[in-house]
């Protein structure tokens, strides 16, 4: 039973928060950001998380305490609620500065009363008040120990997120990774007014009683949150138990639960097929046909279909039903000890599967508790991994995988990894590297990588000697997801405009440090001295028309080629290539660099390639060069013996023909005056003859025909 | 990723047959690992003779060279026992011998093959290290003729049997037999007779042919690029796909999808098809293009960020397979020599190096650390570890979830070192090949039983079941002493900690299933407005759309609230 957080979002919109210093993006403009970004994510997301705005410095006043002037200014924007487009929307236009102050603690006062006053009746896993203010508006804090008090009470948690840093000396060296050109001033105590500093004491007073001394961490600077959406507090749906015996043996068992730890996070949405112009679903038919590899496709039915499976060149029959009646049965759930091995054994094994799951003792099972710290740190001490058999239900296939042990400050648990099968392993060898003579590396080039290396590690030390990543993958959010729900969120909201560019601090997160590269400089211009990379240009590599003619952009219609002979002539072609086979062909012609005969053959070799494949690219390739053959087979008529080429492909393959045009149904009729076969009237050479050529076309016609009924 | 390895699969086997046996597990095996192979199987020293012209004496092609199907497995097992030996002798009996007659029988089987073969390979299976006796003339013919194949590419290989007094290579069939080509530089060559065990037993697996996934640009930076071939050195194994028959025949056939207008019944072309997605009540559409271009952020390659001490790479930062990568001299010449010396230092240093990863167009980018592996040889000095770098895939922050963790009381001394005991007598050495698939090895089993009209399937042994009576017997009086130390008199692990849902089942009549309801538009409209469509169970979503006559593709929650949704807001709308 999955329970969501609730959430209010509590924005002051005060006339200070637009006041900004000169080049300097307001407090304003920077808080909105935070707040779209964040309703962003909890939309694209699909967030089950309830959320609500309050607005505070508004013109007006709506919320559920406003009485004799009390609590005035204050606008309860939307009342708890799942964040929609709706809302996006509302951010986007309705979202203004206001003119007024309000006082930021009856701000919050108002929140909880929203807080309390939503959830009455409902379970929320997490109550939280996210305050987005400059501070800069007299407060009375006479009342700061009674809000304390009630937000302890009723469990709500606080984050505050202002213009400032709160610690000015702690974070006066930058907000770490880069700070990026939009980054607000940091202004380190100075420069505040006096509302602002006395508000600051109050917001760490607050923050201190709330979580104790980890509760300043709680407080960002609007940069920092734009920066690292993640901080925003994690009220994400805790991942499923999966309870489970662990076994050794038939009589040692320990009750166990386990926890997918890490897995790759997929995109959770696929797109729909929609019409274009109607953008509805439902306008959008899809039909799957089984039909026979025969001329006539001949379709079958579904119900009149087996499935079989490749044994060799034989297709062995073996219909659904047998297959689950023969195949392997696992016998439930299970997480088996097979054996213990020691932990290089498996290390060195590659690791299968796409997560890591957790295992506990069971919840408020203090012996099994006992029973698997035992075992953990038995493991540990011998350095030593169980292998165990893991299966995850009774519909599953069983896997083999390894239980580390590991042992945290506040836990224990074993980390279970899937390993890999026979089957999934590939041996290959490779040739050496390291005592190969052709690539062994000098004393010098040696001792550049080595500098190369020292200049870009990507651990540092701190002032206490600390060593410190300044590259964390982990707390990178996917750029895949931010990239789709700006891209999603920009559509939303203007649905005529090209999508946006990448924007720029996603850019910067995918980028090397800048301290990094600044550094490596030097080592990296040694080493590009020092080693020789050349591009190889492999000269026989088959030429094909775009490297003849370059990226230029030709206007080439099937009826006119255009005949630039010096153009042409700048180099040879010798060869039909794939990419514009019509146009390699009719410049072979031209040039006679090849006989005709030939050129005709290695078209209808391509006509050949292009017809393999099924779709419907290619069969509009093939239709050009049918059609290229037709025109040049008109345009030469004199030496054009060969156009029976072209038709005799055609004859030999009536099905491919046939085929070309069921699939390809709209195209051909685009074409279909096009594609008449060269009859006797037009060649001499062909050896189609008039009722040949009609012949073919009536049949065109009707399977036309047919095919349109169906549709109809 | 298997189909464009079959497209190239034109391997050519051809078995040279003294002993029946072995062709047989040739054959079996090549059927499952790769088969498009097409495997010839020849015979010579025989008495009678049958071959394309019937020019060679003494030589009787008992397959042409074609793709393994079930006849070619049953007519080899026909040729096994004692009632094989009898049909052998009257078919083929035993006469003369000359190699070179059958390598010039073969030479021409390869040349009469129209197709392109991606590799040819003969192997000879013989007891006999002397074939010839002594027959200098002969043995001279056999020579001219191996080294005749070995030019048109073929590569021979000698599987020779157990012979008593040993097989002596040297006399004559050092020169028949191609040298280790490629890995001639590693001064390696793997016993024959070992090949032979590696035949016999059987394996039935997929095998793959080394072949690079991509070939792609490593840029260290300032126009300093290497390229890399990057390979898949493990991927989980499955069934291979299955193929739709026509049941009257038994012919494969072919699937046609096409997209067309509810309405007027017009084919849909791509062009008239968009994309879409629903978020908060709102339907997004892009074009399939934009749907691209969105996950597009780079030009494929790997580019190095930095470089991290191995100690920061965590174990349990696992989310998908690791790939290797090895230089492509082919491409960007000083490729090897840079990134050996890459190797080497990064090794020596005891670093791995962090990049970015774009594997093809239009993909997103991913991080990944390049963990220096240097080569290493097993006792028979073959590979055991391939020089590279493996290519570790980093978890995102949307790929690590919050685990709540149990905290509980810790073990004491005494029960640790109990615990150590239990995991003593239990040690092994962990082998990765050790551990066969019991779901796939069940499923080949099965087809062979169905090709072969066996009766029933051979019998698989399921390594990944505990050999529970195995570490019983191990254990001893190990596991009651620590469910002693551990465990109080009355407590059974077994045991659910409290029956949830016994009650309800066992009341019988009254709790059965619930009868469907039915969802009014009123009640719709307001799980819609309030958002609570999400509160009901998948079930009795599917039981909505239907009674609302939504055709619903998937099966997705998501997708039915959605389907739904936009339901409301027509009936909203109306």
């Amino acid at each position: 039973d999955v329970r969501p957080g609730a959430l209010v979002l509590c924005m002051d919109v005060g006339f200070s928060m637009s006041n900004s210093e000169p080049g300097q993006e307001p407090s304003f403009e920077q808080a909105k950001k935070v707040i779209q970004k964040f309703v962003q994510r909890q939309v694209f997301a699909e967030n089950k998380d309830e959320v609500g705005l309050v607005l505070f410095g508004t013109d007006g006043t709506k919320n559920g305490l406003a009485e004799d002037g009390q609590y005035e200014n204050i606008t309860v924007h939307r009342r708890l609620m799942m964040p929609d487009f709706e809302l996006l929307e509302e951010i986007e236009s309705k979202l203004q500065p206001g003119g007024q102050q309000a006082d930021w603690l009856d701000a919050l006062v108002v929140c909880m009363d929203l807080l309390q006053e939503e959830t009455m009746g409902k379970k929320f896993e997490r109550l939280n008040i996210v305050l987005l203010t400059d501070l800069n508006v007299q407060t009375s804090a006479d009342q700061l120990d009674v809000i304390i008090d009630s937000l302890k009470k009723a469990r709500i948690t606080l984050q505050f997120f202002l213009p400032f840093p709160v610690d000015g000396e702690d974070r006066a060296d930058g907000g770490g990774d880069g700070p990026g050109p939009s980054a607000a001033p940091v202004r380190p105590g100075k420069g505040l007014s006096r509302q602002q500093t006395q508000g600051l004491e109050m917001v760490k007073n607050i923050m201190t009683s709330l979580e104790e001394e980890d509760g300043l961490e709680e407080v960002y600077t609007f940069s920092d949150a734009l920066q690292k959406l993640s901080i925003f507090k994690r009220i994400d749906r805790r991942p499923m138990a999966w309870p489970c015996h662990l076994t050794i043996g038939s009589s040692l068992t320990i009750r166990i639960v386990g926890y997918k730890a890490v897995t790759e996070e997929k995109v959770k949405k696929s797109w729909a097929i929609v019409e274009a112009q109607s953008h509805q679903r439902d306008d959008v038919k899809r039909e799957t046909v089984y039909c026979l590899d025969d001329d006539n496709e001949t379709e079958v039915q579904k119900d009149d279909t087996i499935q079989g499976f490749r044994y060799g060149s034989d297709i062995v029959p073996f219909s659904k039903v047998d297959e689950d009646q023969m195949k392997y049965k696992s016998d439930g759930k299970c997480f088996s000890v097979l054996g213990f091995t020691k932990q290089e054994l498996v290390r060195c094994s590659p690791f299968m599967g796409s997560q890591v799951v957790k295992v506990f003792a069971a919840r408020d099972d203090e012996h099994a508790a006992v029973a698997l710290s035992a075992l953990i740190r038995a493991l540990d001490s011998l350095k030593m991994a169980a292998i165990v058999r893991y299966a995850y239900d009774r519909r599953s296939n069983p896997q083999v995988g390894a239980a580390f042990p590991c042992i945290k400050e506040k836990y224990e648990c074993l980390l279970y990894v899937q390993l890999p099968f026979m089957e999934d392993l590939r041996q290959f060898t490779f040739p050496v590297l390291e005592n190969n003579k052709k690539f062994k590396p000098s004393e010098s080039q040696l001792s550049a990588v080595d500098a190369l290396i020292d200049s870009m590690m990507l651990v540092e030390k701190d002032e206490d000697g600390e060593s410190v990543d300044v590259f964390k993958v982990n707390h990178i959010p996917n750029p895949q997801f931010q990239r789709l729900f700006q891209c999603l969120h920009h559509r939303g909201v203007n649905p005529d405009d090209p999508l946006p560019p990448v924007e720029p601090w996603l850019k910067r997160d995918l980028e090397r440090p800048q301290a990094v590269s600044a550094r490596c400089q030097t080592p990296l211009q040694d080493v590009k001295t020092k080693f020789p990379l050349k591009v190889v240009v492999k000269k026989k590599e088959q030429k094909t028309s775009a490297d003849v003619f370059g990226n230029q952009e030709h206007a080439f219609t099937l009826t006119s080629i255009p005949c630039e002979v010096s153009h042409f002539n700048r180099r040879s072609l010798f060869q039909v290539g794939s990419v514009n086979p019509v146009r390699d062909f009719c410049t072979l012609i031209r040039q006679k660099t090849v006989s005709f005969d030939q050129a005709c053959q290695q078209l209808t070799h391509r006509i050949e390639q292009l017809l393999g494949n099924r779709s419907p690219e290619y069969y509009m390739k093939s239709i050009a060069c049918i059609q290229a053959f037709r025109d040049q087979g008109a345009f030469l008529t004199g030496i054009f013996r060969s156009s029976g080429i072209c038709s005799s492909k055609v004859k030999n393959r009536p099905s491919a023909h046939v085929e070309l045009k069921t699939s390809c149904l709209q195209h051909a009729l685009l074409f279909s005056d096009a594609l008449t076969l060269i009859s006797k009237d037009e060649v001499d050479g062909s050896t189609f003859s008039k009722q040949d050529a009609n012949q073919v076309l009536t049949a065109f016609y009707s399977l036309q025909l047919t095919s349109f009924k169906k549709f109809v | 990723m298997a189909e464009w390895r079959e497209y190239y699969q034109n391997e050519d086997d051809e078995v040279e047959e003294d002993e029946e046996d072995s062709g047989g597990y040739v054959y079996t095996s090549k059927i499952i690992s790769s088969d498009k192979d097409l495997v010839a199987l020849v015979f010579y020293g025989t008495e009678q003779s049958k071959n394309p012209r019937n020019s060679f004496k003494h030589v009787y092609v008992y397959h042409d060279l074609d793709s393994p199907g079930a006849k070619h497995v049953q007519d080899i097992d026909k040729l096994q026992g004692e009632k094989g030996a009898q049909l052998a002798e009257k078919t083929m009996g035993s006469g003369e011998t000359s190699l070179g007659e059958a390598l010039w029988c073969c030479s021409n089987l390869y040349s009469d093959i129209k197709l392109r073969l991606s590799h040819k390979r003969l192997m000879i299976f013989t007891c006999r290290d002397d074939p010839h006796v002594g027959d200098s003339a002969k043995d001279r013919q056999a020579r001219t003729k191996a080294a005749d194949l070995k030019e048109t590419g073929v590569v021979i290989d000698l599987m020779h049997l157990t012979k008593p007094e040993g097989f002596d290579v040297s006399l004559f069939f050092c020169d028949i037999v191609s040298p280790p080509e490629d890995e001639s530089e590693l001064g390696l060559q793997t016993e024959p007779c070992r090949k032979l065990e590696d035949l016999q037993k059987r394996v039935r697996a997929k095998e793959l042919k080394k072949r690079a996934q991509s070939r792609l640009t490593f840029s260290l930076g300032e126009g300093v690029n290497l390229a890399v071939g990057v390979y898949v050195l493990a991927r989980t194994a499955t069934k291979p796909p299955a193929v739709r028959l026509y049941r009257d025949t038994n012919e494969p056939v072919r699937t046609k999808t096409r997209y067309f207008h509810a309405h007027n019944g017009g084919i849909l072309l791509p062009n008239d098809m968009k994309r879409a997605q629903v978020y908060g009540k709102k339907q997004i559409v892009m074009e399939k293009d934009e749907v691209d271009e969105i996950k597009k952020f780079d030009d494929p390659g790997l580019v190095l960020m930095g470089f991290k001490p191995m100690e920061r790479l965590k174990l349990h930062h696992h989310i998908r397979p690791a790939l290797f990568i090895y230089p492509e001299e082919e491409q960007i010449s000083g490729s090897s020599c840079m990134f050996t010396t890459l190797l080497l230092k990064c090794s020596e240093k005891n670093v791995f190096a962090l990049c970015r990863y774009i594997p093809r167009r239009n993909t997103p980018p991913r991080f990944v650390a390049l963990v220096p592996q240097r080569e290493e040889l097993d006792q028979s000095q073959t590979q055991a570890t391939p020089p590279g770098f493996r290519v570790i895939f980093l978890p995102f922050a949307d790929d690590i979830r919050t685990v709540d963790a149990h905290v509980g009381p810790t073990a004491s001394d005494e029960q640790v070192d109990k615990m150590k005991e239990i995991v003593h007598k239990l040690r092994f050495k962990y082998r990765s090949d050790a551990f066969e698939n019991p779901m796939l090895q069940q499923h080949y089993r099965n087809l062979e039983a169905l090709a072969l009209d066996m009766l029933a399937p051979e019998p698989i042994e399921d390594l990944t079941m505990p050999k529970v009576q195995m570490m019983d017997d191990r254990l001893g009086p190990l596991v009651q002493e620590f469910k002693d130390l551990v465990y109080p008199p009355d407590y059974n692990p077994e045991g659910k900690p409290a029956a949830k849902r016994k009650p309800a089942e066992s009341g019988g009549g009254g709790a059965e299933k619930k009868p469907k309801v039915e969802m009014s538009e009123e009640e719709l409209k307001n799980h819609v407005e309030k958002g609570t469509l999400g509160k009901l169970t998948v079930p009795v979503l599917k039981d909505a759309c239907r009674q609302f006559g939504i055709r619903t593709t998937g099966t997705k929650k998501q997708e039915l609230i959605d389907a739904l949704t936009i339901l409301a807001t027509r009936l909203n709308a109306n």
